[in-house]
């Protein structure tokens, strides 16, 4: 029995330690630590951040907490500063709580950086944006004022009242319209946390508060079914557009239905993509230039050196007329 | 006979936690042997400090019997947190800040006690209420947004290591489980805590001052969150609504794991610390093999049945 | 057979109390609110309190009989994927409405067995299981949401029998099989008498175990149950589903009346303590308070109460049910 035990351990200390010596040898290893994991959003960046690994000769390790606890966050980032891994990207949870583990990884010399949702001022190497903040918060709002007319009601159903980057885009949002549109009416936003149960209600109750109510922005991802089937139930489709960041393949039954007048998003797959593509540049020690040629990418990725942003491009708006050219 | 079965339950879990964990770490040192470093050392003490303190609170509460529990105490700890910095803002010298902190944990713990102990709600529904009220009040104050603004001094404090072992664990953890142990096994007091926890009126009948004792623990509960509170702010560096999530279930879990029986008089708070340890340095080795974190909370599930059947089963062997 | 009287007389005046509390936020929210007092409001609020309430009947017995269960949100997450498969493979809609309470009761019956076999305490043993069926829930998903689902469970719960929908006739009589169950059977007295004391109820030759685990089975149905009508209604399952269903039901069965000591409860008492935690959070959100405060409002609620009936009672001390030994 602990002859077994002793052989099965050795074997595999052996396997390990080859493995390492390989991998240190010619693998740098990148990371990805989502928000939350189990959600379409993240698992599609994940699909896109393994495509890169294999096209670009690094090791994708993608973990990520299963409630948005930015503790359990800091935890998993601590412990891939540990195991001494290359580059770590994270979508931050909370922005002003990173600032802890920034320290450590520089400590040990390891690349650490931010994707997906930034932490401005926390030393983060370079921010891998899918689009800025503030265009993502104008172009809903001036996608809307298309459809709705610039004399309108919105009302905002968000995830989490913490999370920083949905706070961000609500910001300008609130900027866009008292800037542009003075007559919309932007309601204050209200928080669903993480189930579409909870996002049906208070949309239902949004509707039934102010029977005016032209449009239903769904900041989370979480909360893009539960906002679009309050619509269908309520019977208001065609007099309250939805719309939200939504992965196509999520709304694309309530695009279709006309629950959701539309969706803004990028390709989270592409964004997965160039984290890894990042990544693997930072620990080659090289530079980005204010174009970068990323392998696959018909346009050229532009780096803003300034903020230290790496911008994957306009977010894409889908319609009833082309979310069906998308999957994911 | 009470002494002997408050030795023999709680020595029991302490060494099937202790086996648990050595066979945590030989798995590590198998599969791993690079992640066993004073860095992970370090990674483990740092993340246990909210957990343990917090676990103690909730241990010695269940302890004390009278169907005794605080799901209030991941509402308390944010509640405390973003009280502390708002008043902060509001002008209050950041030298008060660890006073706000813990007082504003002991006001909120002593309410519990008051609601449980003198308008005899029961432990679990008044918490419950407490737990909603205390966890949406911190999110309401706020909006949901970080408080920052946490003076320099305390970061200091917050992230210092010292020979591989952070200070806050140093200074607030091990003398609250060091203090804890002590009055527990040595002092009247703790053999009043296991006489009411295990038969509350024969307590009562001696004349143990169940309810003042009890009023005294809830508070207690309430600083130690207070304490875990201005940990994560010294940590952080910023004052978190959310900071709890989740802490009550954790913290319910560790105690259950540490050999502490929900119905009170049974357990130490050894065991609790060695299951905070267990569990943190589980969560990390996890994290540390790349396993995928959906099975963190089914393994620490299946442990607490595992460790709670081990602990019933021996029971009947006797 | 004291503390069962003081039940019955108590249990009236709460339900009173309630009623009372509804009709007042109902008056004074219609006052406040054009828009609260409309027949679709009132919809919109019944069909709200849908997945509650079939939780909440379970967890009325559950306390009752001196038990709790904390991952019955958890329970209606993983039959609600099961539902949401079954859709998908096009199963008629007749089965798939079965597929809930099915899987539920399985489940149920898992967490008797731990609970009731393995002789640990409820309220930790379903601690462990939440763990382990949130792990479940995850890999069942794998990451990829059911949304879209098709509408054949809508459509078969939405169809009018003599005016009104399939989904009410369900409702009612799940309430009434509860209530027959619980009042008119053997079964509901030995559950009672376990709520009161279970040694006791052992002693005079009650099956406890049995009844334990019909109980558990029962409530696990209902929380399948709730997962027919969550996807029904909102045809999508998401990873987060039910996270919070398990303590608001709690609250809602306690603020009905019930006591978690076991030996009394009050079905109607959960059926009006869901509709004013219901009517509370529309009626706010109406008048424009942030949902933020929603929270607030429950626990305020739950203490509000219990302090009340305390004070107004002056209630000798009650002996300590479920850490009863």
């Amino acid at each position: 029995m602990f002859k077994k035990i002793g052989r099965a351990l050795t074997v595999s200390v052996f396997s390990l330690i080859i493995a390492g010596a390989a991998g240190a040898q010619e693998k740098p290893k990148v990371a990805f630590v989502p928000q939350l994991i189990g959600i379409p959003y993240f698992n599609a960046m994940e699909a896109g951040g393994n495509k890169a690994a294999k096209e670009l000769g690094v090791d994708f390790i993608y973990s990520g907490p299963v409630d948005t606890n930015p503790v359990d966050q800091l935890q998993i980032v601590q412990s891939l500063i540990d195991q001494g891994v290359g580059a770590i990207s994270v979508s931050v949870l909370d922005a002003s709580s990173i600032a802890p583990v920034v320290k450590a990884a520089e400590a040990k010399g390891i690349k650490l950086f931010t994707s997906d949702s930034d932490a401005p001022e926390s030393g983060r190497a370079v921010y891998v944006a899918q689009a800025t903040d503030e265009g993502l918060g104008s172009t809903i709002i001036d996608e809307l004022v298309k459809r709705v007319g610039e004399d309108a009601k919105i009302g905002i159903v968000s995830g989490e009242a913490t999370a920083s980057n949905l706070n961000a885009w609500i910001g300008f949002m609130q900027k866009q319209a008292s800037a542009k549109y003075p007559k919309l009416q932007l309601l204050e936003p209200q928080y669903a946390g993480g189930t579409a149960q909870r996002a049906a209600q208070i949309s239902t109750d949004l509707m039934a508060a102010n029977p005016d109510l032209k449009a239903i922005i769904a900041v989370a991802s979480t909360t893009c079914p539960g906002v679009a089937q309050a619509i269908e139930t309520a019977g208001k489709t065609g007099s309250v557009i939805g719309t939200g960041y939504c992965s196509p393949n999520t709304a694309r039954s309530y695009i279709k239905s006309g629950a959701f007048g539309f969706s803004v998003l990028w390709d989270p797959a592409r964004l997965g993509y160039l984290t890894v593509w990042a990544g693997k540049q930072l620990i080659d020690g090289k530079k980005f230039e204010a174009e970068n040629k990323v392998p696959g990418f018909d346009q050229a990725v532009t780096y803003d050196a300034q903020k230290g942003i790496l911008l994957l491009g306009p977010p894409a708006v889908f319609t009833a007329e082309n979310v069906d050219k998308f999957d994911f | 006979m009470n002494r002997v079965r408050n030795l023999q339950g709680p020595a029991l879990v302490l060494s099937l936690l202790s086996l648990l964990w050595i066979i945590v770490i030989l798995g590590l040192l198998a599969l791993k042997p690079s992640a066993l470093s004073v860095g992970t050392i370090t990674t483990i003490l740092q993340f246990s400090t909210i957990l343990a303190l917090v676990s103690l609170g909730q241990g010695m509460v269940i302890l004390a019997g009278g169907a005794g529990i605080d799901l209030s105490v991941g509402g308390t700890v944010s509640l405390s947190a973003v009280l502390g910095m708002l008043v902060l803002k509001a002008g209050l010298s950041p030298f008060f800040l660890p006073f706000v902190c813990i007082g504003t944990g002991t006001a909120l713990g002593a309410f519990n006690g008051v609601l449980v102990m003198k308008l005899r709600i029961l432990p679990l529904i008044a918490t419950l209420g407490t737990f909603f009220v205390y966890s949406g009040v911190a999110l309401s104050l706020t909006g949901g947004s970080a408080q920052s603004g946490v003076p320099d001094w305390l970061l200091w404090w917050g992230r210092g290591v010292l020979a591989g072992i952070p200070v806050p664990f140093l200074t607030i953890a091990v003398p609250a489980f060091a203090l804890a142990g002590i009055v527990l096994a040595w002092t009247s007091w703790g053999r009043w805590v296991y006489a009411m926890g295990f038969n509350e009126r024969s307590a009562r009948l001696v004349g143990v001052p169940v309810d003042r004792a009890r009023l005294i623990l809830y508070s207690l509960s309430g600083t130690l969150a207070g304490a875990a509170a201005l940990f994560s702010l010294a940590w952080l560096g910023s004052g978190r609504p959310n900071i709890g999530q989740n802490l009550e279930l954790e913290s319910l879990t560790a105690a259950m794991l540490g050999g502490i029986a929900i119905f009170g008089g049974r357990g130490g708070v050894g065991g609790v610390f060695a299951a905070v340890m267990l569990l943190v340095t589980l969560k990390t080795g996890l994290l540390q093999l790349n396993v995928n974190t959906v099975w963190q909370v089914g393994i620490v599930g299946a442990l607490l049945i595992f460790v709670l059947l081990a602990d019933r089963f021996s029971q009947s062997w006797r | 057979m004291r503390q069962l009287k003081d039940g019955i007389f108590s249990l009236n005046g709460r339900e009173l109390a309630l009623l009372a509390a509804c009709t007042l936020a109902i008056i004074v929210f219609s006052v406040a609110s054009p828009y609260f007092g409309t027949p679709g409001n009132a919809a919109t609020i019944l069909r709200n309190s849908v997945e509650l309430l079939l939780v909440g009947l379970g967890m009325t017995l559950l306390l009752a009989m001196g038990g709790i269960d904390v991952s019955v949100g958890i329970v209606m997450g993983l039959a609600a994927i099961c539902v949401g498969r079954a859709l998908e493979a096009n199963t008629d809609p007749v089965l798939t409405a079965l597929v809930g309470p099915i899987i539920g009761a399985l489940l149920g019956l898992v967490t008797a067995a731990v609970v009731v076999l393995g002789r640990i305490p409820a309220i930790v043993g379903t601690l462990g299981l939440l763990g382990i069926y949130r792990t479940a829930i995850f890999i069942l998903l794998g990451g990829q949401w059911l949304s879209g689902l098709p509408t054949g469970l809508t459509v078969l719960l939405g169809t009018s029998l003599l005016g009104v929908p399939i989904a009410a006739f369900v409702i009612v009589l799940a309430y009434i099989a509860v209530w027959v169950a619980l009042r008119r059977t053997p079964f509901g007295l030995h559950l009672l008498a376990i709520g009161n004391s279970e040694e006791k109820a052992r002693l005079s030759g009650i099956p406890v175990a049995k009844v334990r685990f019909a109980t558990f089975i029962i409530s696990g149905a209902l929380a399948g149950l709730a997962a027919t009508f969550y996807v029904a209604s909102y045809r999508n399952v998401e990873m987060t589903i039910g996270s919070t269903l398990a303590l608001d039901a709690i609250a809602a069965v306690v603020l009905g009346g019930t006591s978690i000591l076991g030996g009394k409860c009050s079905l109607v008492g959960t059926v009006l303590g869901v509709l004013l935690l219901r009517i509370l959070q529309n009626g706010l959100l109406l008048m424009g308070v942030p949902s933020l405060w929603q929270p607030v409002v429950t626990g305020g609620l739950l203490i509000g109460v219990l302090s009340v009936e305390v004070l107004s009672a002056r209630l000798p001390m009650s002996p300590l049910g479920w850490a009863r030994r």
